[in-house]
């Protein structure tokens, strides 16, 4: 559903089956303007990721998201620029399109 | 950091209600910027195909329980919407694909596209608080 909503608004999507597969990716490709994964990921956790990329890139944007409460606590403290509380709607992500997308692109 | 979604208190798992519901929500917003005038990029076109695609397939299994039980409304999937909504949203995702496709709609096939999407939101807002259908301002 995430993917499907940023090729609505134009934007390429990389989709990757856990964490580790997509550390692989940005370690050879570089890293992409935005991240979307979930906390709870297979061999690499969000966190873990996220720690990982903004160590090769600030600016990118790391969004995690969970429908466990007690790891929001650990997203903030990983440094995530945003969390997705589960369930989520299109509402949300258009929210998080706008200020990560349409404003950031705006400001540059 | 920026938090959205959920209360902590009602975090749980997408469920498949949600996701139809989404993607449904996705086809409105793509359909309505079509009626507007903007155009679809590559992306934009992939996007439109994928949510028909899953809407088409979904509403089909939907509306075929609801004939194949009798029921007024599909209250067995959580929604509660009736046959004739799933009718709609099929109708909505096969104009939407047209569109994708670089069919051009006829005047007389937009005004039937708006028709159609007017009353799929109406049911939408009758089963969903207005405060969850904000994302149609985007459009």
């Amino acid at each position: 559903m995430v993917g499907t909503l940023m090729y609505s608004v134009n934007r390429e999507v990389l989709p990757f089956e856990n964490g580790l597969e997509a550390w692989i990716y940005f370690e050879s490709y570089g890293v992409p303007d935005i991240i979307v994964a979930d906390v709870n990921l297979a061999d690499l956790s969000g966190p873990e990721l996220l720690g990982k990329v903004k160590g090769l890139d600030r600016n990118t944007v790391v969004i995690l998201y969970s429908d466990v409460p007690e790891r929001e606590a650990i997203v903030r403290e990983a440094g995530a620029d945003a969390f997705l509380a589960k369930p989520f709607g299109v509402s949300e992500l258009f929210d998080l399109v706008q200020r990560f997308v349409v404003e950031d692109r705006s400001g540059s | 950091m920026i938090r959205l979604g959920a209360e902590p208190s009602k975090m749980r798992e997408i469920e498949l209600d949600d996701v139809f519901l989404s993607r449904l929500q996705l086809l409105i917003i793509m359909s309505k910027a079509y009626l507007n005038g903007y155009p679809l990029g590559r992306h934009r076109i992939k996007s439109i195909l994928e949510n028909a695609k899953h809407i088409k397939m979904e509403a089909v299994g939907l509306d075929e329980d609801l004939e194949l039980f009798g029921e007024d409304e599909s209250t067995e999937n959580g929604l509660g919407f009736d046959s004739a909504f799933y009718q709609r949203v099929k109708l909505l995702a096969v104009m939407a694909e047209a569109i994708a496709k670089g069919h051009a709609l006829e005047q007389h096939k937009k005004e039937a596209l708006e028709k159609n999407l007017d009353a799929v939101c109406e049911s939408i807002t009758f089963n969903k608080q207005v405060s969850d259908i904000q994302f149609l301002k985007v459009a």
